[in-house]
């Protein structure tokens, strides 16, 4: 049992950490609070289904969702969020709730309220360890997660691209003024963002088969809980903290019980951490300002 | 100094143009049906102005999946009522109204189906955080509501012109008790609940029942909406012993939990409530995963009544899904209204008069008894089995001791 | 008639809570993302004051301000420790908590909430909506008076600048601390009085009203009409507050047309509709300032 939910909390907080680390990227460059991004999230759940009921196909899914969303990342930094940088935080903030409540609303009105399916077939194998099933589902859960960190470690570790992350998030405009192209970096670390937060709606949809029009409310607000207990714009801090968050809620539910509701339970912890540390628990240089 | 004095109250007057200017746009702009001039004037027999019936369910926002069954449930009853010569030769004009998940708007729409509607008689399709906030204002204008699906008690506690269509959780939960425990032999049971009124109230019934039929609970669990994970639950309860699980939930989360209660391969019994019956939230989500499971709801689909398989039919044919429980306890609630409209009359306090007199009215979700002292309905518990991916005839409790509120 | 009076009542309770949130996140310029919590925690104070014990409006109004205002304080005190994006979100968590508490601990109600708050009454004469709406207009006359004088004491200037930077204005001399929680205090203590207001005119709290994404609303307006200034919360309450009942013509589209108005709005007007340097406001003020033009030269 200690396995099972070892294994139950780790999916989920890989499935958490697809979600937030998009995010993370993007708020690491632009400093937005993105609630759009859970929108990015349902939409590349929605594409998915419409791709599996063409193709039959997860992966084809998988890539179809990721393209669409990144699309709208990058209309939506080149158009919306970069123009209007210079108000300060609270104005994109907004802009990204309206265009949240937008997305979620075109959603019903093109899909409908009912929850639709997506029984896509994973040719994955269903393992079992002392015990415990880990299901084919999860494997590629699992490992979609994991060739996602590596791919940005990778990224901001070695590539220009990453490294002129890494300048622009530590201070935008010091970063153009020794010749980054800052708006190159912008819209491509949106659609990288933007893909992401796609892949793991579309990963989500086949994990819990079902995709309807609200289902981007929880990460809209959880995921901000998720980077902020990492350190703000901290890549890895926010995987450590999606996969703490997602072991902490299964361990809890498992030996206390849905004691509170489960975001309350977060939200309360992040208070307690943040009066403790105010920087996040994993902040590096990059994030404490 | 005073320039800045002067500014700000420019700045205030400006703003109190600006609010009487809305509020006469809000008066002027909403509003579907434009002509009210008539208003409910009971006594016009003869006339062939239409009988307003006002109603509001949740048709945006997080709950306008059930927001959309019972407004397609709504068009339906109205359309029928028509068809069948409408009420005292009158036509029926639904005025229908989205509340958006929101309390204020329902206040806002209650006033509006009032003053400036003029309808006779008023059906809530909504949640019971709308129809709650809503009630009062009914009441005090006297228009006679029912509250088609919501369980909160303090509904119909508002007064003697609001009347609660479904059974209270009480009864519902404790029919759940009986089916869990003298039926399905469940001694050591695991309780877990949607996070809301709905479950607190049913959950409440059914441990007191549960208790008194010699049953312990080994867990009781709350979740809030959207939770996905059970398994750590179902595998703690499991472990504590737990021979049959009693879930109360909605479709979104009670498929979920039956897709992690498949995935772990548990072979216990498992009781479900009205919350999952539904075929778009839930039975299409899970398909014959759900089998053996049965639940205690109010719409029989294998009742001998020819009404029911008719209401079955028509809704399948217009709206391409079977009705769910919402859909048919709105359809009812109209017809319930419609029956009261035509053996007493067209003024509130013959509706009032009409509703509260009801005797052994043959619905669709099952032959209401009547309503009590307090307006809340009499009528038997239906058990339904899934089969199949289907819902069908299980059984029924209709103790006359567990069925009073 | 009755109908626009009870979505004026509403407009007005928006009216105190914008102005509320706009001292703390216009005046301080400190994110504050959940002012529904406190204007839940006013509802439910004034809500058990009048059903358990029988307090009257009048009585369970200040009541509600006062503890609401205390648990601003302890908001502010935490701000003290958070910057920006991490208090942002630190607010967020305590919408959510706050409404668990609402929906868990049983003095609250529960999940049921709270019915039968009594309507208030002024000698022998019960309050209908009109009442409600002079009462909530004065209130939030009230409120805006005393924003706007604010804007013009010291505390005023002292809060300008600490929004414009926190540090510079330590360094010369001022206790930033008292004045980020009396700004924290004022802005919730003023949700409270909302609170108090909403409870007796809905007869009924329930947990759900004061989640997480009403807070999101009031913020909305706040930034739509003009962060920073009184007309420009006002105009965001009423604009955005009466919104959702003006396009009912449009039914399924509404909230659609919602989100689409407000980022269209804070995307080419960034400083909200009424805010300084807003288009309509540079309009406004440049009329004003010819009429003044030629007034001065016919005298």
């Amino acid at each position: 049992m200690l396995l099972a939910n070892l294994v139950e909390g780790m999916t989920i907080g890989s499935l958490y950490a697809l979600m937030a680390l998009g995010l993370s990227l993007v708020y690491g460059i632009l400093r937005v609070l993105d609630i759009a991004n859970a929108g990015a999230y349902t939409l590349g759940a929605y594409v998915g289904v419409l791709t599996w009921r063409l193709t039959s196909s997860w992966w084809l899914a998988l890539l179809a969702g990721a393209a669409v969303a990144s699309g709208l990342g990058w209309l939506l930094q080149r158009h919306l969020y970069v123009p209007i940088l210079a108000s300060g935080p609270i104005v994109p903030l907004i802009a990204s709730i309206g265009v949240f409540t937008a997305l979620e609303e075109a959603y019903r009105l093109l899909f409908g309220p009912y929850i639709l399916k997506l029984p896509a077939r994973i040719p994955l194998p269903t393992v079992r360890i002392a015990g415990t099933v880990v299901s084919g589902v999860q494997l590629l859960v699992l490992m979609v997660a994991v060739a996602a960190f590596a791919g940005i470690a990778l990224l901001l570790d070695r590539t220009r691209t990453g490294l002129a992350w890494r300048a622009t998030a530590q201070d935008r405009e010091t970063a153009e003024a020794m010749g980054i192209d800052v708006g190159a970096v912008t819209g491509r670390i949106f659609l990288l963002g933007y893909a992401l937060a796609a892949a793991a709606g579309v990963l989500v949809a086949i994990h819990y088969n079902a995709v309807s029009p609200t289902m981007g409310d929880m990460p809209a607000y959880k995921m901000l809980a998720i980077i902020v207990l990492g350190g703000l714009g901290s890549p890895f801090g926010t995987v450590a903290a999606s996969l703490l968050i997602g072991l902490v809620e299964t361990f809890v539910a498992a030996y206390v019980g849905f004691l509170l509701p489960r975001d309350a339970i977060a939200f309360a912890a992040l208070i307690l951490i943040l009066l403790l540390r105010p920087q996040g628990l994993f902040a590096r240089g990059v994030a404490a300002r | 100094m005073s320039r800045l004095n002067r500014e700000t109250r420019r700045a205030l007057a400006a703003a109190a143009v600006l609010l009487i200017a809305t509020f006469a746009a809000a008066c002027g702009g909403g509003g579907k049906p434009a002509s009210n001039a008539q208003g409910n004037n009971a006594g016009s027999q003869g006339s062939q102005a239409p009988i307003k019936i006002g109603f509001f369910a949740p048709e945006s926002g997080f709950a306008a999946a059930d927001g959309q069954s019972a407004q397609d449930a709504a068009k339906l009853a109205v359309d029928e009522i028509n068809r069948s010569g409408g009420i005292q030769g009158r036509p029926v004009r639904l005025v229908d109204y989205d509340d958006g998940s929101d309390a204020k708007q329902a206040v806002a729409i209650a006033n509006k189906l009032i003053n400036l509607d003029h309808v006779t008689a008023v059906v809530s399709g909504s949640y019971s955080d709308q129809t709650l906030a809503a009630a009062p204002i009914f009441q005090r204008n006297h228009v006679p509501m029912i509250a088609a699906y919501a369980v909160n008690p303090g509904i119909p506690n508002t007064g003697s012109y609001i009347f609660q269509q479904s059974f209270t959780g009480t009864v519902e939960g404790r029919a759940g008790a009986v089916l869990a425990v003298s039926q399905l032999g469940g001694k050591k049971i695991a309780v877990v609940a949607i996070d809301n009124d709905f479950g607190h109230s049913l959950v409440e019934g059914f441990t007191q029942e549960a208790k008194q039929l010699g049953a312990s609970i080994v867990a009781t669990d709350y979740n809030q909406f959207g939770e996905k994970e059970f398994t750590p639950i179902i595998q703690r309860d499991l472990a504590k012993g737990a021979d049959l699980f009693y879930l109360v939930e909605y479709g979104p989360e009670g498929s979920q939990f039956i897709r992690e209660w498949n995935a772990l391969g548990v072979k216990k019994p498992l009781v479900g409530t009205e919350g999952v019956d539904s075929t778009t939230e839930f039975l299409q989500v899970v398909g014959k995963q759900a089998d053996g499971m049965v639940i205690t709801t109010n719409l029989d689909r294998d009742s001998q009544n020819p009404e029911v398989q008719r209401f079955v039919k028509d809704f399948t044919a217009r709206f391409g899904h079977p009705p769910d429980m919402v859909a048919a306890s709105t359809y009812d609630a109209f017809f319930v209204l419609a029956h009261a409209m035509r053996s007493t009359g067209l003024s509130p306090e013959e509706i009032q008069k009409g509703l509260a007199s009801i005797r052994d009215f043959d619905a669709i979700t099952g032959k209401i008894l009547r309503y009590t002292s307090n307006r809340e309905v009499v009528k038997p518990v239906q058990l339904q089995v899934v089969k199949n991916g289907e819902f069908h005839h299980y059984g029924i409790v209709d103790d006359p001791a567990l069925i009073q509120p | 008639m009755s109908y626009a009076v009870v979505v004026g009542v509403t407009v007005t309770i928006y009216c105190l809570l914008t102005l509320g949130l706009n001292v703390i996140a216009g005046y301080a310029g400190q994110p504050h993302l959940g002012q529904a919590a406190f204007f839940g925690l006013g509802a439910y104070v004034a809500a058990i004051l009048a059903t358990r014990y029988g307090l009257p409006f009048w009585l369970d109004l200040p009541a509600a301000l006062v503890l609401t205002g205390l648990v601003g304080v302890l908001l502010g005190a935490i701000s003290l420790r958070l910057r920006e994006d991490f208090l942002a979100i630190t607010t967020i968590g305590l919408n959510f908590v706050m409404v668990a508490i609402f929906q868990y601990v049983p003095f609250f109600g529960g999940a049921m909430g709270i019915t039968d708050v009594p309507l208030p009454s002024l000698g022998s004469y019960t309050f209908d909506n009109s009442a409600f709406l002079v009462v909530g207009l004065l209130m939030v006359c009230a409120v805006a008076l005393f924003s706007a004088y604010l804007e013009r004491t010291w505390f005023g200037a002292v809060l300008a600048a600490i929004k414009d930077d926190e540090v510079a204005a330590a360094a010369i001399g001022i206790s930033v601390p008292v004045y980020k929680i009396a700004a924290f205090a004022l802005g919730t203590a003023t949700a409270g009085a909302a609170g108090s207001l909403y409870a007796h005119f809905m007869s009924v709290v329930t947990p759900a009203s004061f989640s997480f994404s009403e807070s999101v609303v009031l913020l909305s307006m706040l930034v739509f009409g003009g962060l920073g200034t009184i007309r420009g919360a006002l105009l965001g309450a009423v604009v955005l507050g009466v919104m959702p009942e003006v396009f009912r013509f449009v039914s399924d589209y509404r909230m659609l047309l919602y989100g689409v108005l407000l980022l269209l709005m804070v995307r080419f007007q960034p400083a909200g509709l009424l805010g300084e340097g807003s288009w309509l406001h540079a309009l406004l003020r440049r009329r004003r300032l010819e009429r003044g033009g030629l007034g001065r030269a016919a005298a």
